[in-house]
């Protein structure tokens, strides 16, 4: 008898007939897998109030849902071939649905070595890994939730040369934000590559307390500047969402976020190549509120509560406000008339008047490209007096930021209606008309427009005139209240310069009437929008 | 104690409030002039008003406490 050690003997394991070790051996590396850094440094993890991918993960999408790719990827270490343990890449990802519609989602796992980058055949995440694949190819939206370190100088160790910046991958995160929605959510501390990757992003939400973003950390600035500065106060929620506008929206703790999450989502369509879905609310077209009457003052010196317009106009509950920390003297929404996601920019009379300041016009370039690229028409609540002025705005280039929110709207090819509730004035008053549509512009009697106000004009243009006066203020004042007259909404109605004037309350069920009867030609211009020009 | 910061670059126009004055949430503190429109400075939450920074006509900058408020 020859010896095969294969063959069965007194003493030997039976030779298996089916997969069982195979599948044994599966079941193993998935326990693994599922116990990410180990015990000690989920602890760790919890301890500063943060969860775990897997965890964000299941708190986040439909429950049930995730269906992971890439289980078994890691580091195994082997005793003697025998397998004996994985260390698991450092991230999770997959595909899941988010209110029952397909979505791609993955993270870093920070238990493991803080979530830096592994090195596989292909990469997992990031930019160009395969969950930024699986939404470009499947066109729908992506999360990614962001908690990783990024790249670290200890590579040129491993690799034994350093690595150009910008490896094959970015381009595939820049072109899928003209593909479909991609959300960023901080869950971290976020530096370098990870912190890009944030801003690449239709929307960002950070953590209030636990998640940080900036260029570079304490040690960096340290070291380049010698400011000594705490991670919260270079990059927390106070600088980087409400100062900057680095960060769109902050959540107070991780379960808010994964709601603001799907929120965002429920507004957004799958891809470009769709509409956004239409969920009747059954709030009735034709509500007209009261309140809408007398909410704009007399007085024109006296502002109001902008918020209200907005909530009474759109269906009820509808409303979802962007940015709402940051450039507030404009306030950006998503909201439904009627079912339909409509996008709503509203002036905000109560900082500086709702003059467009550099941020709030930054806000408003974004919003509108948001919208555009999603085909979500856009509402235009007006009240403003123009750009800011003053040497404290000229010096932050409040003049181009402007004309490139005014450029965007130019270029934009959704439907826009503009309603005029009180002022309307010089290019920005331009930049919150349909141009390019059917450039439907209705008011409320207590619009009033012109290529600047009143009040200032009359000093510059009649001032010889004013000067040459016995009494110069009253003159000023007279000149004034004959101007304001040939100024009222209705002669320009007359001249068909506007298209209507309405009462305050018939607002929704006009603008209804004309979203509604949008929808046929929205469905016939889906798809990219390509983008020709330079902003200036 | 938390300060209310002016949200604009203006000046400060009437002040309404005096100080060791018992706020409700929403009361007007005083009202800046700013772009020609009177912006109001509320107590959000309320309290006790401890220190006004700020005279009546001074200009006032952008994120500049121009109150303190106690709780």
């Amino acid at each position: 008898m020859s010896a095969n050690p294969q063959a069965p003997g007194a003493g030997a394991p039976p030779e298996p007939t089916g997969w069982e070790p195979e599948l044994e051996e599966l079941r193993f590396r998935r326990e693994q897998s599922a116990a990410l850094g180990g015990p000690e440094a989920i602890q760790r993890h919890h301890d500063q109030g943060r969860l775990t991918i897997r965890e964000r993960i299941e708190g986040l999408v439909d429950p049930g849902s995730f269906q992971e790719v890439g289980r078994l990827t890691g580091k195994g270490a082997y005793d003697g071939g025998k397998l004996a343990g994985v260390v698991p890449a450092p991230y999770v990802m997959g595909l899941s649905t988010i209110g029952g519609r397909p979505v791609a989602v993955g993270g870093e796992d920070f238990t493991i070595r803080g979530g830096t980058s592994w090195s596989g055949d292909r990469k997992k995440g990031g930019q160009g890994g395969f969950v930024e694949d699986l939404a470009h190819e499947y066109r729908i939206p992506l999360v990614n939730l962001i908690d990783g370190a990024g790249g670290s100088v200890t590579s040129i160790t491993r690799r034994g040369h350093s690595v150009f910046p910008g490896v094959h991958g970015f381009e595939q995160s820049v072109r899928l934000m003209g593909e479909v929605p991609v959300v960023c959510a901080v869950m971290g501390t976020a530096a370098g590559g990870p912190a890009g990757r944030a801003i690449l992003a239709h929307w960002s939400v950070m953590v209030k307390g636990t998640s940080q973003v900036f260029a570079a950390g304490p040690p960096v600035v340290e070291r380049s500047l010698g400011q000594k500065i705490h991670k919260e106060d270079l990059g927390g929620a106070a600088l980087a969402a409400d100062l900057a506008g680095t960060i769109d929206q902050v959540a107070k703790d991780e379960q808010e976020c994964f709601e603001l999450i799907r929120r965002y989502l429920s507004y957004m369509p799958q891809n470009v190549w769709e509409l956004p879905p239409v969920v009747r609310t059954g709030d009735p077209v034709d509500r007209c509120e009261d309140g809408l009457l007398d909410i704009v003052p007399r007085n024109r010196r006296r502002p109001y509560d902008m918020r209200k317009v907005v909530r009474w106009i759109a269906d009820r509950d509808s409303v979802f406000e962007l940015q709402p920390s940051f450039g507030k003297a404009v306030i950006t929404s998503l909201a439904r008339m009627n079912g339909r996601v409509v996008g709503i920019i509203a002036n905000n009379p109560m900082v500086y008047g709702g003059a467009i300041d550099v941020k709030g016009a930054r806000k408003q370039t974004h919003f509108v490209e948001l919208c555009d690229c999603f085909h979500i028409p856009i509402i235009f609540l007006v009240d403003v007096p123009g750009f800011m002025v003053g040497r404290d705005a000229e010096a932050a280039a409040t003049l181009r930021e402007g004309m490139r929110s005014v450029y965007v709207s130019l270029q934009a090819t959704v439907p826009m209606y503009t309603v005029v509730i009180r002022k309307c004035y010089g290019m920005a008053g331009m930049g919150a008309t349909d141009k390019n549509g059917l450039d439907l512009k209705i008011a409320w009697p207590s619009a009033e427009w012109g290529s600047l106000p009143i009040e200032g004009g009359v000093a510059a243009a009649f001032r010889k005139e004013i000067a040459a006066a016995p009494d110069p203020r009253a003159r000023e004042a007279e000149i004034e209240a004959s101007l304001r007259a040939d100024a009222s909404p209705f002669k320009t109605a007359e001249a068909f310069g506007v298209e209507e004037i309405i009462d305050p309350r018939e607002t929704r069920p006009y603008l209804c009437r004309f979203i509604d009867a949008a929808a046929g030609r929205l469905a016939t211009t889906v798809g990219p929008k390509p983008k020709f020009g330079v902003r200036p | 104690m938390i300060d209310v910061e002016s949200v604009v670059t203006g000046s400060v126009w009437k002040i309404e409030a005096s100080v060791g004055q018992k706020l409700e949430p929403g009361d007007v503190i005083m009202i800046l002039e700013s772009m020609k429109m009177e912006i109001p400075v509320i107590a959000e939450d309320g309290g006790v008003l401890r220190e006004l920074r700020v005279t009546e006509g001074v200009p006032v900058a952008e994120g500049q406490v121009v109150a303190v408020v106690e709780e």
